[in-house]
């Protein structure tokens, strides 16, 4: 039973991004729209990371109020800004250049995921909840030296850095926007055949397994594919933190389906209107005095809360 | 056939199952009982391959399983662990269509709907078909998940206590429902029971585990008898035998060993 009908939502999204377009451009074809053509782009493929990333991060733990954040992916992303503006001051930015800062987060986190799986899964060890909680560890080390780097920059510096702990969809080059959209499809493309072999790993490493499924296998693919979206909604828009619990939550209460074919491209939706919502709202209603990331916090949260209250079992 | 050789099984230096060599008759229903802590379920566990063995090998049909691909170990070999928990909002239908995965790889054609169909008729689960798993009784969602099972058409079938928190007429449904799975089709029902009345009147082999190893193996009448039950629990057993089958009094007989 679904509640809403995909095409409505879907209109929505188009609704909406179209209003996002044109609302007082003056339809200056030359600068806002082309402008606005690239922060919606990184809405999009942002959006599509965390729905996807989150609703295959919760069927793999069995568990629906963890997202990615807890395997330290954005713990690493923040140390490694840290670190640059504490090496090179504010001047980093310039000597990187956006391309260089983007392309050098998306490898260091790939390569964080590619060394804590190496070493969680040596000899054969298959527990999840294991992962997790070095996953959990290691984001609190990560962080301590984060605070550790930010406390030995100066004042300005810091507000360069603190830029870069919240979500912003401005920041977005084109080229970085091209390299997003290959990996993405690259992501869906591996994907898109095993759909129910994800909504067979939803019952668990027993029940998948006597069912034929080579989990361990499987999750460490699964894994390595939400670090690769991780890695690029974080690098493109910077750390989302748990809004993924938001979008993951509100698709299954909304399609009311176990079925990865229908909750995957729902959380797309939902997440892309999110983020158009609250793009909309900062830039035309609080005037940029406030950021996403708050908004977004907000927002979610008090409807979350609220669907929680309505359907209680049901979510 | 399925046989297992030298099976042993150890968490850090802890044995739960050593040198275990057992084989189970193909199209038979063989309980495995015993105490607590005998190692029955990491027996079945292997079989189903959910664990790895520490030493010793299990063969199907002579083969090693070791060799064979899980995605077609799945096609012939079934299991079910108790009481299976997951938060998934699904149907009784919905549940038993998974059984066909193995086959279908989520792409349900005619012939799995059959399947399905099959599976839950023969549970007489028709009236439940789209009723929600956690807003049935317990007998009910035990009796949909060993559907699953069924439908997964596989040789063999490895129950972990299917009989674990049920009512007693749940019990003998699910109990005459895998006798009639040996019977009518042919398949090789291996399972972990505690009742030993059960085992007693529903299987045809039974194999007793104590301590990590084999304690008796052999047909229900060479098992249940009072004496070798009797050393395989250290309790005082009383065997009534008669037309309608056996009866195990275990419960206020006298001279209790120990």
């Amino acid at each position: 039973m679904r509640l809403i009908p995909r095409y409505i939502l879907w209109a929505g999204v188009i609704v909406l991004a179209l209003t996002f377009l044109l609302l007082n451009s003056g339809l200056d074809f030359t600068y806002v729209i082309p402008k606005r053509l690239g922060r919606l782009a990184a809405m999009v493929i942002g959006g599509v990371c965390i729905a996807w990333s989150s609703i295959m991060f919760q069927t793999i733990t069995g568990n629906r109020i963890l997202t990615p954040a807890i395997m330290g992916y954005e713990a690493v992303y923040l140390l490694l800004q840290s670190l640059l503006v504490m090496a090179m001051g504010a001047q980093s930015l310039v000597i990187l250049g956006a391309n260089g800062n983007f392309s050098l987060s998306v490898l260091l986190m790939l390569a964080y995921s590619w060394a804590i799986h190496r070493w969680l899964f040596r000899n054969g060890r298959q527990n999840v909840y294991f992962l997790l909680l070095m996953g959990l560890v290691l984001t609190m080390v990560i962080s301590t030296f984060t605070q550790f780097a930010q406390f030995s920059v100066s004042p300005g510096e810091f507000s360069v850095l603190l830029s870069f702990s919240q979500p912003s969809f401005g920041r977005a080059k084109p080229e970085q926007l091209i390299i997003s959209c290959i990996l993405v499809a690259t992501v869906w493309l591996s994907i898109r055949k095993n759909l129910p072999m994800l909504d067979v790993l939803s019952l668990g490493r027993d029940q998948a397994i006597s069912l034929g499924v080579n989990y361990q296998r499987s999750v460490q693919r699964y894994l390595a594919l939400i670090a690769v979206l991780v890695a690029v909604s974080t690098s493109l828009l910077g750390p989302t933190a748990f809004m993924g619990i938001f979008v993951a939550n509100t698709t299954y209460a909304l399609t009311r389906s176990f079925r990865h074919r229908i909750t995957l491209p729902m959380g797309c939706a939902i997440a892309i209107s999110i983020f158009i919502v609250a793009q909309l709202a900062v830039e035309h209603i609080f005037n940029y005095r406030t950021t996403v990331g708050i908004l977004v916090n907000l927002v979610c949260g008090a409807w979350f809360l609220m669907l929680m209250v309505r359907t209680r079992a049901g979510a | 056939m399925i046989s297992v050789n030298n099976l042993s099984k150890t968490y850090g230096t802890k044995p739960v199952l050593s040198n275990v060599t057992v084989a189970f008759p193909s199209s038979r229903l063989t309980s495995l009982i015993g105490p607590n802590g005998a190692g029955k379920t990491t027996l079945l566990m292997m079989l189903a391959r959910l664990l790895e063995p520490s030493s010793g090998s299990i063969l199907l049909d002579g083969r090693e399983t070791s060799s064979i691909k899980l995605s077609n170990y799945a096609k012939r070999v079934a299991t079910l662990r108790q009481s299976p928990d997951f938060n998934l909002r699904l149907t009784v239908e919905e549940l038993v269509a998974f059984g066909r995965f193995p086959y279908s790889r989520g792409m349900l054609t005619a012939d799995d709907q059959h399947a399905i169909n099959e599976a839950i008729s023969f549970l007489t689960l028709d009236s439940l078909r789209g009723a929600y798993l956690d807003e049935i009784s317990g007998g009910q969602r035990q009796m949909a998940f060993l559907a699953m099972t069924i439908a997964q058409q596989t040789e063999y079938l490895l129950l972990d206590e299917p009989l674990n928190n049920l009512d007693i007429k749940h019990a003998v449904q699910i109990m005459r429902a895998l006798r009639r799975l040996c019977d009518e089709q042919g398949r090789t029902v291996i399972l972990v029971v505690h009742d030993i009345n059960f085992a007693a009147n529903y299987s045809d082999h039974i194999v007793a585990m104590k301590d990590g190893t084999v304690h008796c193996i052999g047909a229900v009448p060479e098992i249940v008898s009072e004496q070798k039950l009797q050393q395989l629990y250290d309790l005082a057993f009383k065997v009534i035998h008669d037309k309608q089958g056996y009866l195990c009094n275990y419960f206020t007989t006298s001279g209790e060993q120990e």
